[in-house]
């Protein structure tokens, strides 16, 4: 509930009191979520605030790319790639429910991104050691993270603790036991991981076992390379219909597919690039126009003006049979314009060009 | 989001394209020529933009309320057609003799490294062009001409006041938020904020003048994450909330453990109608192996944790659910649950063997050894029954489930000490963070509760005493989520308490005039999350509160928060989900 608007509504000087166990107002806000799909502080984005010292918390979530506007419970935060920087995982309630996020922030293990790997085994208490504190110490200065099981929301984090020594070279490290107990482990290497174990008063190392994460799906495309394109109903640039039609479009050489709309600007720029590629011939280039059916003869009539030569395909009306044709192979609300999907002869995705071509 | 029925998008924006001023190559149009046929069909600009505050504001705070939702929710589909570029159709949003302040040729007023590559450009916004309502949405459209993407556009109304007289109209405060990709693909961030008076025009609202206070780019060549979902293989979509087959309140957490010792952290999640258990692959990325590993039923729950209760060398899971009795002592929903490892893996379901097995609201686990005895032990946060016995206070709920300590009897199974421990609290938990925040031994514990003030549990040789209000973090509002860690580097551990903020409460209490003490009180509950320093000197621990002005508290309906040092720096930071639930239509309750 959005207590704090529905609080100000019990106050007397705003309107009628509203019980927070008034089944009324419960019912009416049940009929509103369920029944009209109306959001309830929805569209909220994931927040990422870092840490600047004296500075405060810089707010980066619209630079993090992490800032999903789906609704997230459990977090976890966990160097899952092994590759000494804290990846994410949120679980959403809905729609696309699993996110894993892949830290490109951090370059571990370069000049100024040194880290530290710390796993814990006790022996006087409970062998996890979950409630020990490590404390760590650099030119820098000192932090501590506790090792917890069952924090934030409904999440629970893996036995690892991940330390930023920014540029230092070397921490000394500290563990405060469950019990309260201290022990120093000295001083350990910049990049290093390492088992501290209670009471021996030395770690060990730990040999990392790399398990990269691989790059993201291009935005927006529903194909992946080596995929093959399957065959478009579309129109021309006189509205009428043609199939768009990789393999006979290749004739035997390679293709450029060119996703464009009239609103891209970068698009529009690239398109004498384009015409250029085309008269080169060693490739054959085709255009698709993204934008909507009323805006064809004008969008194909800015492709000509421009010096574009090549065949050129539209998007069919909106009330057309065939309007969802392309979303065989794009989701429109989410692809990146320009992009260009460079298909072999026999049709299939070989590679693909995010953002303007380039005639070299 | 609008349902996926895609109109004419774009479908007018063409006869915009000559007047962008960033299609200005040498060979283009030159962007005043097409404007200056616009501008002699308007009507006459003033000479400057100055938006009064209404004379006679409405008072009554139902209607300007009503109002404000009413701006709000017309300007949902505005921001969408600008998501769409559809500039031409936007220009239904503002009157036919419109009059703002132009975006577009503004001078830099700086250019602001933010750090790790990141940049800020702030523009000179004062004395700016006036222009008519094309020609100003055309000033948009030459920020976003450059992007190859626009993902998100707002026109969030932070604050309204309405003229008494007629016809309707208003000042309006506005945040406009666009956000996107540029031409390299790295993210775009424009944010601008704005007063605009506002005028209803049969049933909708629209814009009569606009003046621009302040505009901001961010940028990045690449975001500081990457969403590797379906490359790494965990992508999972299901139906929206509130669709016919998903009308239950899904408040599904995570865990994170290495399952099967061989060095790589899998990941589990309850789920319906199966749970999911990503395995790490060693070469690298993970398959789901839920079935395969005995994790897939009894499907659900709440909050999830590994830890290893029968001190076996290997990682058990215990998951946490809703379940009820009825009068009739029928049980219903779900029971808590704990599946055990045979060390290999290999998981069996033994929460009833093992009295771990309560009907309760459990919403998220926290294990610790509350006693001492080297068996780590389990705190069950309970919230109620909202279907049955709702939350009888808005800000001093009390009539949740009983929360319970589940306390380990020597890895044999576990009993609920609760109440003789003084655990057995009836506020409406949602979590809870244990450490040693007195640093005399035992394992202490802080619970966020939803309507009203959190607890701080100090351990005092296995007996519970709440210290929050002495020590300053009872923190009224809805606490969602807790969480420990240095973030201040002084070397002690700090508290973040995750809560919910309101635009709408905010707006409604600023207006509010009287009782100064139950309106900073409710204040407070829309203020949002709260960080609190852990501090030590010769009387013993406490807490200072850092100025919400330092930021990394301005989050909206926050739930789960982590501190992770992300861009390894020696500082934590932190990241916060965000957000209660997202419907079919942009209209928010």
């Amino acid at each position: 509930m959005v207590a704090s608007s529905l609080d100000a509504k019990q106050n007397s000087s705003i309107g009628m009191p509203r019980k927070a166990n008034d089944s009324a107002y419960l019912a009416e806000q049940g009929s509103q979520l369920f029944a009209q799909g109306m959001s309830f502080s929805g569209n909220e984005r994931d927040k990422l605030w870092l840490n600047r010292g004296a500075d405060g918390f810089f707010d980066a979530s619209d630079l993090s790319g992490a800032d999903s506007p789906n609704d997230g419970r459990g977090v976890l935060a966990c160097d899952f790639d092994d590759d000494g920087d804290v990846d994410l995982f949120v679980h959403h309630i809905q729609r696309d429910r699993h996110s894993l996020w892949r830290n490109d922030a951090a370059t571990p293990g370069t000049a100024s991104q040194h880290f530290l790997k710390l796993r814990l085994r006790a022996n006087s208490t409970q062998h996890e050691a979950i409630g020990a504190v490590v404390v760590v110490t650099t030119a820098q200065g000192k932090t501590a993270q506790l090792l917890a099981r069952g924090t934030g929301f409904a999440s629970s984090q893996a036995a690892e603790l991940v330390f930023g020594l920014g540029a230092s070279d070397s921490a000394a490290v500290e563990v405060i036991w469950p019990g309260a107990k201290r022990e120093s482990f000295g001083s350990l290497a910049a990049n290093s991981r390492a088992l501290l174990v209670e009471g021996s008063g030395k770690s060990e190392p730990v040999l990392a076992r790399p398990r990269p994460l691989p790059d993201s799906l291009p935005q927006g495309l529903k194909l992946a390379v080596g995929d093959a394109l399957p065959p478009l109903k579309l129109l021309d640039g006189q509205g009428v219909e043609a199939t768009f039609d990789a393999v006979k479009l290749a004739a035997g050489k390679r293709l450029y597919v060119n996703l464009w709309a009239t609103w891209c600007s970068p698009c529009v720029a690239e398109i004498p690039d384009l015409q250029h590629i085309f008269e080169r011939g060693e490739v054959r280039v085709v255009a698709i126009g993204l934008d909507g059916a009323t805006q064809r003869s004008k969008a194909d009539a800015l492709l000509r003006e421009r010096g574009g030569k090549f065949t050129a395909f539209y998007l069919p009306d909106d009330s057309s049979p065939d309007a969802g044709e392309i979303s065989k192979i794009v989701d429109l609300d989410r692809l990146p314009l320009p992009t260009t999907l460079v298909l072999t002869p026999d049709g299939r995705i070989e590679s693909i060009i995010r953002g303007p071509v380039s005639v070299k | 989001m609008k349902p996926h029925r895609r109109p004419h998008w774009h479908s007018r924006a063409g006869l915009l394209l000559a007047a962008l001023p960033l299609w200005a190559c040498a060979d283009e149009p030159s962007p005043a020529s097409p404007a200056a046929v616009t501008l002699s069909q308007a009507p006459i600009l003033p000479r400057e933009i100055s938006i009064a505050d209404p004379e006679d504001p409405v008072r009554d705070m139902e209607r300007v309320e009503t109002w404000t939702e009413s701006v709000a929710n017309t300007l949902y589909d505005f921001s969408d057609k600008l998501r769409r570029r559809d500039f031409l159709a936007a220009e239904e949003w503002l009157t036919p003799g419109f009059a703002g302040q132009s975006w577009s040729e503004l001078a830099l007023a700086s250019v602001k490294d933010l750090s790790l590559s990141a940049q800020r450009t702030t523009f000179e916004v004062k004395s700016r062009r006036i222009v008519g309502r094309t020609e100003f949405l055309s000033s948009i459209a030459s920020h976003v001409a450059p992007w190859r993407c626009v993902d998100f556009v707002l026109w969030k109304v932070k604050g309204a006041e309405f003229e008494s007289k007629a016809p309707l109209a208003g000042k309006i405060r506005f945040k406009i938020t666009m956000l996107g990709l540029g031409i390299d693909g790295g993210p775009r961030s424009l944010v601008a904020w704005a007063n605009a008076r506002v005028e209803l025009t049969g049933n909708q609202w629209q814009l009569a003048l606009f003046e621009l206070t302040s505009l901001d780019l961010s940028e990045r060549s690449t975001a500081l994450f990457s969403d590797v979902s379906a490359s790494a293989g965990v992508v999972h979509t299901s139906v929206r909330f509130a669709d016919v087959t998903e009308n239950g309140f899904a408040w599904n957490g995570a865990a994170s453990a290495d399952v099967d010792g061989d060095g790589g952290y899998d990941i589990f999640l309850p789920s319906r109608p199966q749970n999911f258990l990503y395995m790490s692959r060693p070469e690298g990325g993970f398959f789901e192996r839920a079935a395969q590993s005995g994790v897939a039923e009894p499907a659900g729950g709440t909050g999830p944790v590994f830890f290893d209760f029968d001190n076996d060398g290997d990682q058990d899971l215990a998951v946490a659910d809703v379940g009820w009795k009825t009068d009739s002592k029928v049980p219903g929903g779900n029971r808590l649950r704990l599946y055990v490892n045979d060390g290999k893996g290999k998981f069996t379901e033994s929460g009833a063997q093992l009295g771990f097995d309560a009907l309760c609201h459990g919403f998220s686990l926290s294990v610790f050894d509350f006693d001492g005895d080297s068996w780590l032990d389990v705190f069950v946060a309970n919230y109620g029954r909202t279907d049955v016995a709702p939350n009888d206070s808005w800000t001093d709920a009390n009539n949740g489930t009983p929360n319970l300590l589940l306390r380990n009897l020597g890895g044999k199974g576990f009993e609920n000490v609760a109440s003789s421990v003084g655990l057995a609290d009836t506020r409406w938990s949602y979590a809870a963070a244990a450490a040693d925040f007195d640093g005399d031994g035992d394992q202490d514990l802080y619970v966020a509760n939803d309507y009203g003030v959190n607890s701080l549990w100090r351990n005092d040789a296995g007996r519970f005493t709440d210290v929050a209000e002495t020590l300053g973090v009872s923190d009224l509002g809805n606490g969602m989520g807790a969480t420990w860690g240095d973030l201040d580097n002084d070397g002690k551990l700090d508290l973040y308490v995750a809560n919910m903020s309101s635009t709408a409460g905010n707006r409604i209490l600023g207006r509010i005039a009287g009782d100064e003490q139950h309106r900073s009180q409710l204040l407070k509950m829309a203020a949002g999350n709260s960080i609190f320093l852990g501090r030590s000197s010769d009387t013993g621990p406490s807490f200072e509160r850092l100025a919400p002005a330092k930021g990394g508290v301005d989050a909206n309906w926050a739930w789960s928060a982590v501190l992770a040092d992300f861009d390894l720096d020696g500082r934590l930071d932190i990241f916060c989900a965000n957000g209660f639930i997202t419907g079919e239509t942009a209209a928010d309750t």
